[in-house]
């Protein structure tokens, strides 16, 4: 079971202490754990660093990485840049919906899967890559892709 | 030709820099930083020494070192290998820079989409630590530092320094109102230099080996060797160290760069030229140097490589200001208006260009300064558009005009 976000936001006031410049490294600690940002950790930030609700909501709007609705349990990054894209990135992430069932951005029904498509993650010398919960995979074939993706727990 | 330095077989000793930087005041490691001539390998091309110089002169008890290793310019990819291989050399070159300005505090800003380098930097930092180089009182010398590794969200403004600043102090990553520049006034309102990961891994070589010697590595003006990330249409992509100011074509002959259509020279931000410039120099007064090269060959449609870095300007425009806000979005749709044959055109374009110049000239940072260079290159270098007005939609013919 994933710990309550003000367990774990607790967790990184220990950590890190509670400044203001926390803030980030607190998400981060979240989006972690849970895969994405619910309003009781962003309220939990708010209270322990003493900014108001909105303020640590902008942050969280701010960068990619975080999102406000819940994602499945494994993020899959798929590269759209250039170098990746004249490789043969289309083709992977059209493999990857028909095989999942699943668009950009949207997790399936089991909250096992979160597909996105990022900007450049300098990996253009392997293209084309993907990060898989942080992990890099590259050279990739449509079948390698999806071979990778469902071998996730 | 390669020149190798910072990638050499044969490298000095983690730590002999520092040493050597420890047995001098600190003011002259920054003259010797100076003297060498090295300017900001993220691609800004500010002298280092000098920036350093204003730090050291800023009066405050706490000052902040930090690397900026956000490196997220499409095509870019030199700093991963850096931090792979050589986070030892960072974390001395950060220890240098620390003594020279008078600060015990480094912090690393990792990009969100490098976590997996995450394990190698704690073990570098582990190793310097065991050895003495990092911790309280360095070489019996009463001098206290140590780095933080603090990781990004996934925002390729950060990599604009005083956004960076803004993100390790929790925030948005919006782009600061310069003056007060870093130096002055960064990290929590403290004197703050902000480097590159490539900056900081010459530094060691440079206090080891002096001024002259790396200002002797570069070509003409320019000073000491400097990495290329290559990929696209080319038989070996991968990481190059030349020296700085040598010609692209030697860079493109390395990687085995084949049929070329354009080079795009310094990312997305950067300069897409044709093949027959590929005389041209990699250095600060020429073609950018910031280290991202992407080939194209003949069979690419150079609408489409627009289509995509317009797109990824939007996606990373921060919103902040205006021009850059409103103006990625405008040149973007003129862009699939061009693909989508709406636009056939150069004339159709002027008020595409004029925008561009706004952009360059009002825009706060050099996101929106910079997002304009692939447009205008690429529209004028690499678009035919007589073949373009032979459609049936074309507006000419529909009297547009």
């Amino acid at each position: 079971m994933p710990r309550n976000p003000e367990e774990i936001v607790a967790d990184g006031i220990r950590e890190f202490g509670e400044g203001r410049e926390k803030v980030l490294q607190l998400l981060n600690k979240v989006n972690e754990e849970l895969s994405w940002i619910p309003t009781a950790a962003i309220n939990a930030i708010a209270q322990a660093t003493g900014i108001s609700v909105a303020e640590v909501y902008s942050v969280v709007s701010f960068y990619s990485f975080f999102s406000t609705e819940p994602r499945g349990r494994n993020i899959v990054r798929l590269c759209s840049t250039i170098s990746c894209a004249m490789t043969g990135q289309r083709e992977i992430l059209e493999a990857l919906m028909d095989e999942f069932g699943i668009e950009p951005f949207e997790t399936t029904d089991d909250g096992r899967l979160t597909i996105e498509t990022t900007p450049c993650i300098g990996l253009c010398d392997q293209a084309p890559a993907m990060l898989v919960n942080g992990e890099p995979h590259v050279k990739l074939t449509p079948e390698k892709a999806c071979e990778i993706v469902r071998g996730l727990g | 030709m390669e020149k190798k330095v910072l990638l050499a077989e044969n490298q000095p000793e983690f730590g002999a820099g520092f040493e050597l930087a420890l047995t001098m005041s600190p003011a002259d490691v920054v003259f010797i930083v100076r003297d060498s001539g090295i300017k900001g390998r993220g691609g800004a091309g500010f002298p280092t020494g000098i920036k350093w110089n204003l730090a050291g002169a800023a009066s405050s008890d706490v000052k902040y070192v930090v690397c900026n290793a956000d490196e997220g310019e499409p095509g870019t990819f030199k700093d991963r290998i850096l931090l792979e291989k050589y986070s030892e050399r960072l974390l001395e070159g950060m220890a240098i820079g620390g003594y020279a300005i008078g600060s015990s505090h480094g912090i690393i800003y990792l990009r969100a989409e490098y976590p997996y380098l995450i394990p190698a930097i704690k073990e570098a930092r582990k190793n310097m630590i065991n050895r003495g180089f990092l911790g309280k009182n360095i070489g019996g010398k009463g001098f206290d530092f140590d780095v933080e590794i603090r990781i990004g969200a996934g925002a390729y403004i950060c990599g604009e320094e005083t956004s960076l600043i803004e993100s390790l102090e929790g925030k948005s990553g919006y782009p600061r109102n310069k003056p007060p520049f870093p130096v002055n006034s960064g990290y929590l309102n403290k004197p703050t230099i902000v480097n590159n990961v490539e900056t900081f891994c010459n530094i060691p070589h440079i206090v080891l080996n002096g001024p002259e010697w790396y200002a002797d590595l570069g070509i003409g003006d320019c000073s000491g060797t400097k990495l290329f990330s290559i990929s696209g249409n080319v038989e070996k992509p991968g990481v190059y160290e030349l020296p700085l100011g040598a010609p692209l074509k030697d860079l493109l002959e390395l990687a085995g760069a084949g049929d070329i259509q354009a080079v795009q020279v310094g990312g997305a931000s950067g300069r897409t030229i044709p093949a027959s410039e590929i005389h041209r120099s990699l250095s600060f007064g020429d073609l950018p140097p910031g280290g991202s090269v992407i080939v194209f060959d003949s069979t690419v449609n150079m609408l489409e490589v627009l289509e995509n870095f317009m797109e990824f300007f939007v996606h990373e425009s921060c919103g902040q200001c205006v021009p850059c806000r409103e103006g990625t979005l405008q040149l973007m749709n003129a862009v699939d208006d061009l693909i989508c044959g709406d636009i056939c055109c150069r004339e159709d374009l002027d008020n595409c260009f004029r925008l561009a110049e706004v952009m360059r000239i009002t825009s706060k940072c050099g996101l929106g300064q910079t997002a304009v260079n692939c447009f205008v290159d690429i529209i004028n270098n690499f678009v035919d558009f007589t073949d373009e007005c032979l459609s049936e939609e074309c507006c000419c013919e529909r009297g547009d005009q």
